[in-house]
């Protein structure tokens, strides 16, 4: 902007303002300070903006002898010929601003149309953006334009001064303007206080009494009309979806229609025949009508509500103005309209249903997003009606029709179920042979420090196709303190279980765990919080087959022990006794939860997805699928799983040491056997002769001494009967714990593994003498309760049920059998 | 990166049994006998790499070293569809082409002249692979190559390659028909030695057991060799099969092993297999849940190992593995231990624990079978022990008359004395004594006592 237009501006300002430009310097003053005060880069803007704003402020005050405004402003400006100090200038300049600021809010020009446009931006950039000229053009609105027109010039005289005739047929021509969004000669329009204000309205004070009232109870409808334009005008916008968009054009038509009435109302006035009685008599029906519409936009407004929100508004509305049957047809009218347009954003009518519709809406657009043609069969009878059945079988329909196409498209052509089926390869472990491999190449890198393992990508032979899904993921925390911090949050003992994660030095094997890739839609049922079951289960079972294969190659290293010298190698056989009974519980644990929980559970999963309807199925049947492994591997107790972890360190701890001590007899070995070659002096290039049998023996005869020198020292007894102690004292509790429980929880499937690691009865005699333990200190401590409390019968059983109550998280979806036995057990 | 397994295959019985293994392999991978992989085949999620590896031009080459001292076996292997299946360099013959005899001093000197060339083909496979789990060695313990050379190679594999498994399929002879091989105590008491030091896991093919069941149980009235060996393939691919369709479980075989070989002598293992049918046969309608294989699995009368007595009051199972094949609901199995528990239909050892581990196990889709389940048994039982009693009261009868002596006496390692018997005896003594101890609750305290008597027996 040129400095030219600066001062025709400030001098305009001036003038409008009533100060006589004989002081041009103030004028000048004026042009310096406003170029001076404004940073370079909005100079132009702002006080573009400032100047016109100030203008049609002025303007509006000029015409308007209350002005608030204008008295404000008058009240600030100084005497004119008085000089102006800078602080003055800048509070003037100020409450212009504020003025501007005000009056741009309330007839939406550029200022909120911009900051409304960046705040969408913001909010949402796949929002299309408004084309600048919706904004730039301020006359673009069916709504009244404060103080755009100049003040009429014509010679108008106070009403007062004419005859009542005359009176009444100006105002009526002022009425009917004012219907239509524009001001008249005698009945002038307000400029808003806020946004969503409605529109207040002034009348020539002379008017003749009895007209005046008149006029005053026919100006609301202006006042509605106005208010139903600006909302219908504002929620065409993008961003406020579609459901306001329907509303939004529902409203235009009937805004249309009584355009309509306006323009016949009109003709009659031209005509001579309108009397504002008349009018007032021919306006009735739609003044209600407009009351209730702008009822409905101020309460969209306050509540600025979206999509199913206004719906239920709507609906509530009607319900409210039941008994009023005309206005009950409008909202019907809105309503109505609304469901042709939205399907994808069912409304949210009555909270039975509500999740089903909302579900339903997710479907298709799923479906749609997943760029398939939705054409939903339904959606087209959808009728608002007041009879809730109708509509229940409606949406019943229309929910079925949705889930049953997204669960086809889920199973056919994303394969969900041969997605399951990949993450159950890898995080269950179904497909044994990649885990064995996976160990194989990682074992060096998995002893390290977890932030030694940069990055470990794997390829598997396995023929899946969608391997390339899987990722390896190391996480800074090991499965205890995960599923500790899991379980804290039902059982609030989180203080027990609390790890300072600083103290935890986790190797890759610990830390190690698989992640998976789930592509959208999938990513519905499959989602994170299935993926993280499924990583805890797959961490207990890796671990599982970790602590297998350390037993394994301690075999491995003791074979060895064969050709040794009878006598001398029965000093291992504690040790190999031990790592026996390890390997049996680990690999009976192992097909415990491969064979008895994980495998029916998927058999029982299978079978429901064959005969699933809908998605909201596949999500329950999974998660109880998932639930129910978590839970029969233990991984829902800390009690249980604490031991089961502590077994599994003592086996690692055992392993680690046999392996050490094999490592150094190895190696005394190969010394010896060097030696001894070197001394005899190997004959020849034949070296395989008897001579060689000989020295082999000797070697083997040497090796086996040492053996026996170094397993027979006491340290090495004593360590192996500790490590037995330990192991023993660890798996008889589980036992017992697991006996225990499954005798108070009814659960059967626990006592399986029972059955299993104590098949031939080897610890039964040793189990009896703890349980029987464990039973003499319960019922000293019941008898103490009941002593204490009731004597009857109720004691013991109320104490079963709170122990039942206690048991419930962990176990939700077995309860109603655990308490249906409890009261059979309660009534015997 | 598999975990392979190399297989080899020794004397006249060994590539007999061996051949037919291949050949079952093949069916149940879809490979063709020129391994190539059949249309039908090419979707497969089966492991073929534990066995096989594949050439440049796409063939599937068994991972397999054929090694005779006569050429008749494995002239016939060239004769037939299946001779493009092996790698011609992994065939060895003996130039002179002699055999050994019958006679284990003679296959073991000869195996010890061709140490070189047998062992240039065991290395280049052993490089050839990514992660050798071990070897699998098919032989007989009666004759002479499978025995001699067997033994001497077992012998080698364990001081070359410490770290690798050594499971054997041995061949123990038909005690109910007079043998022609005269020395055949001689034979089996020596390589019965090596197999107790030497090998980690020996899966006992008993041909007396093995015969009968062909007459009794499929009514064969002279059970050709291949009807034998069909048996016996069908037994080693069974128990390779968690191998080659991994499961959950027991995807390699040191896992397999472990469980089932606590202390690391008592590594004989005893097989049974059920439903047993021949091509020829015609399924018999029967029932095949999992109880029922299972409970049929513990019958000795399904035992491929001939025991005298069923049940004696002491013997007893030390482990047991189940490897289930076909349409099995794992609810089932539980049920089945349950029911075998509580009828104590299996008798365990007392100083440990120990249970039937039950592998459940996919089938191949390409080989149809006309029983929904079937079912193979590996169970360490401390009656096999009455095997090697025979074969020691055989021996003892043998040399006491210093029978046929000379034969063993041209070669090497008895050409001094005959100490090497009496070593051996010792050894397959203790054996026997072991198995006898591992009956009895105090078994890991014994032996540190005092040396076992003899008396015992």
């Amino acid at each position: 902007m040129s400095e030219f237009k600066i001062h025709h501006h400030v001098s305009e300002l001036m003038n409008q303002l009533g100060i006589r430009s004989s002081d041009s310097i103030g004028e000048e003053v004026y042009t310096e300070r406003l170029l001076k005060n404004t940073t370079p880069y909005i100079t132009t803007q702002t006080k573009e903006f400032l100047a016109k704003n100030a203008i049609d402020q002025a303007k509006t005050a000029g015409m308007t002898t209350l002005s608030v405004q204008h008295d404000k402003i008058l009240a600030q400006i100084p005497e004119s010929g008085t000089k102006m100090t800078a602080q003055e200038l800048s509070e003037i300049k100020d409450r212009l601003l504020k003025e501007a600021n005000a009056v741009s809010a309330t007839t939406m020009t550029d200022f909120v149309r911009k900051a409304l446009k960046e705040k969408e931006q913001k909010q949402n950039l796949n929002i299309p953006l408004q084309p600048d000229w919706l904004f730039q053009r301020p006359s673009l609105t069916l709504d009244f334009m404060v103080g755009v027109d100049g003040p009429t010039d014509q010679n108008i005289v106070a009403l007062g001064t004419l005859p009542v005739a005359l009176q009444e047929n100006a105002v009526a021509d002022d009425l009917l303007c004012c219907m239509q969004g524009i001001e008249g000669k005698y009945i002038l329009a307000r400029a808003l206080t806020e946004r969503y204000a409605p529109k207040e309205f002034m009348i020539d004070q002379s008017l003749d009494p009895s007209l005046h009232e008149l006029v005053r109870r026919i100006l609301p409808l202006c006042s509605n009309y106005s208010t139903v334009v600006r909302f219908i005008e504002e929620k065409s916008a993008f961003e406020y979806g579609l459901v306001n968009h329907a509303l939004s054009a529902a409203m235009r038509s009937l805004i249309k229609d009584y355009m309509v009435l306006v323009a016949q109302l009109e003709h009659q006035y031209r005509v001579g025949q309108l009397s504002l009685q008349k009018m007032w008599f021919y306006l009735q029906p739609t003044m209600r009508t407009l009351d209730i519409l702008a009822s409905i936009a101020n309460s969209i407004n306050r509540g600025e509500c979206i999509g199913g929100a206004v719906l239920s508004l709507l609906h509530e509305k009607t319900s409210n103005l039941i008994g009023d049957a005309k206005s009950q047809e409008l909202c019907l009218y809105l309503t109505q309209s609304h469901y042709t347009i939205c399907r994808e954003r069912i409304p949210v009518f009555l909270e039975q249903v509500a999740d089903k519709i909302l579900n339903t809406g997710k479907y298709l657009n799923v479906v749609r997003l997943c760029g398939r043609d939705v054409n939903c069969p339904h959606a087209a009878d959808m009728v608002y009606t007041l009879k809730e059945r109708r509509y229940y079988d409606q949406i019943e329909q229309a929910y079925d029709y949705a889930s049953k196409l997204l669960l086809e498209l889920l199973m056919r052509e994303k394969e969900l179920m041969a997605r399951i089926r990949s993450i159950k390869h890898y995080f269950l472990l179904d497909k044994g042979d990649f885990i064995v491999q996976f160990m194989d190449m990682t074992e060096e890198e998995m002893r390290q420090n977890m932030d030694d393992i940069l990055s470990l990508r794997t390829s598997t032979a396995n023929v899946d196709p969608f391997k390339d899904d899987l990722k390896v993921d190391l996480l800074p925390f090991d499965l205890i303190t995960q599923l500790f911090r899991i379980l804290t949050i039902d059982t609030k003992q989180e203080k027990d279980y609390r790890v300072d994660p600083t103290d935890l030095h986790l190797s890759g094997l610990e830390s190690f765990s698989f992640d998976y890739v789930v592509k959208w839609p999938v990513s519905l049922v499959v989602n994170r919080k299935a993926l993280t079951r499924y990583q805890m289960l797959f961490r207990h079972l890796f671990y599982c087959k970790h602590v297998e294969r350390q037993l394994c190659s301690v075999w491995v290293g003791n074979k060895v022990a064969k050709t040794y010298s009878l006598q001398k190698s029965r000093w291992y056989s504690a040790a190999f006794a031990l790592r026996q009974r390890m390997l049996n519980f680990v690999q009976n644990f192992e097909y415990y939860m491969m064979f008895e929980v994980i495998e029916p559970n998927w058999h029982l999963f299978q079978q429901n997805m064959d005969t699933v309807s809908n998605v909201d199925d596949v999500l329950v049947y999974h998660t109880d699928f998932l639930n129910s492994c978590l839970k029969d591997c233990m991984l829902t107790n800390p009690d249980l799983l604490k031991i089961v972890h502590k077994l599994m360190m003592v086996c690692v701890t055992f392993s680690n040491f046999v392996q050490r001590l094999n490592k150094s007899t190895i190696l005394e070995a190969e010394v010896t056997r060097l030696t001894k070659e070197s001394t005899l002096q190997a004959p020849g290039p034949q070296p395989l002769g008897k001579e060689e049998q000989k020295k082999k023996a000797a070697a083997t005869k040497v090796v086996s001494e040492h053996v026996d020198q170094l397993v027979s020292s006491e340290t090495f007894e004593r360590t192996i009967t500790n490590f037995d102690t330990n192991f023993s004292k660890l798996l008889l509790e589980l036992l017992d714990k697991i006996l225990d429980m499954s005798s108070n929880n009814y659960d059967q499937r626990l006592s399986n593994i029972i059955y299993r690691l104590d098949f031939n009865g080897f610890y039964t005699e040793r189990l009896e003498e703890v349980t029987a333990q464990r039973h003499a200190s319960t019922m000293s401590t019941s008898a103490d309760l009941s002593n204490q409390a009731v004597h009857d019968a109720g004691g013991f059983h109320s104490w079963m049920a709170s122990y039942t109550a206690t048991q419930r998280p962990d176990s939700a979806h077995a309860t109603p059998s655990a308490l249906r036995s409890t009261m059979s057990t309660s009534a015997k | 990166m598999p975990r392979e397994i190399i297989t080899l295959q020794l004397g006249q019985c060994g590539n007999q049994i061996g051949m037919e293994f291949w050949k079952q392999l093949c069916l149940e991978h879809g490979i063709s006998p020129e391994g190539i992989l059949e249309e039908f085949a090419t979707e497969g999620t089966d492991r073929k790499d534990v066995f096989f590896y594949q050439a440049d031009d796409e063939h599937y080459i068994p991972r397999s070293v054929l090694l005779d001292l006569e050429p008749r076996v494995i002239n016939s292997i060239m004769n037939s569809p299946y001779a493009n299946l092996y790698n011609p360099e992994n065939i060895y013959l003996s130039k002179h082409g002699g055999g050994a005899g019958n006679n284990w001093a003679s296959g073991y000197s000869q195996a010890e002249r061709l140490y070189d060339e047998i062992f240039d083909i065991i290395d280049r496979e052993a490089d050839g692979s990514d992660s050798l789990e071990g070897f699998v060695i098919c032989h007989s313990i009666a004759g002479g190559t499978g025995s001699g050379m067997g033994s001497y190679i077992l012998e080698r594999l364990n001081d070359r390659f410490p770290k690798k498994l050594i499971q054997t399929y041995s061949v123990f002879p038909n005690v109910d028909e007079i043998s022609d091989v005269v020395v055949q105590p001689y034979n089996s008491l020596l390589t019965l030695t090596r197999l107790t030091q030497n090998a980690d896991c020996v899966v006992v093919l008993d041909n007396t057991a093995l015969n009968r069941i062909a007459a009794d149980r499929l009514h064969i009235e002279t059970p050709t060799f291949a009807q034998v060996n069909q048996l016996v393939s069908t037994v080693m691919s069974t128990s390779t099969t968690t191998l080659r369709y991994p499961g959950y479980m027991n995807n390699d075989l040191i896992g397999l092993i472990a469980s089932l070989i606590p202390t690391p002598r008592l590594h004989f293992l005893m097989t049974g297999y059920t439903p047993l049918t021949t091509d020829s046969q015609v399924a018999n309608v029967r029932k095949t849940t999992v109880l029922d294989v299972m409970r049929r699995l513990l019958q000795p009368k399904n035992m491929m190992v001939s025991t005298p007595v069923h049940r004696q009051a002491n013997h007893c199972y030390i482990s047991i593995l189940n490897i289930i094949q076909g349409e099995v609901d794992p609810t089932q199995v539980h049920k089945s231990l349950q029911r075998i528990r509580e009828r104590k239909l299996a008798q365990f050892i007392p100083w440990g624990p120990a249970s039937i581990q039950v592998a459940l196990s996919r089938k191949s889709p390409y080989v149809q079978t006309s029983h929904r389940v079937s079912g193979l048994m590996l169970a360490n039982h401390t009656s096999i022990s009455h095997l090697f009693e025979r074969i020691l009261r055989q021996y003892d009868k043998l040399r006491k008359r210093e029978a046929f002596m000379d034969q063993f006496k041209k070669e090497n390692i008895f050409r001094e004395n005959l100490d090497e018997f009496d070593n051996c005896r010792e050894t397959v003594q203790h054996l026997v004594d072991e198995y006898q101890a591992a009956t009895r609750r105090d078994y890991l305290s014994w032996g540190t006592q005092q040396a076992p008597s003899a008396d015992r027996i």
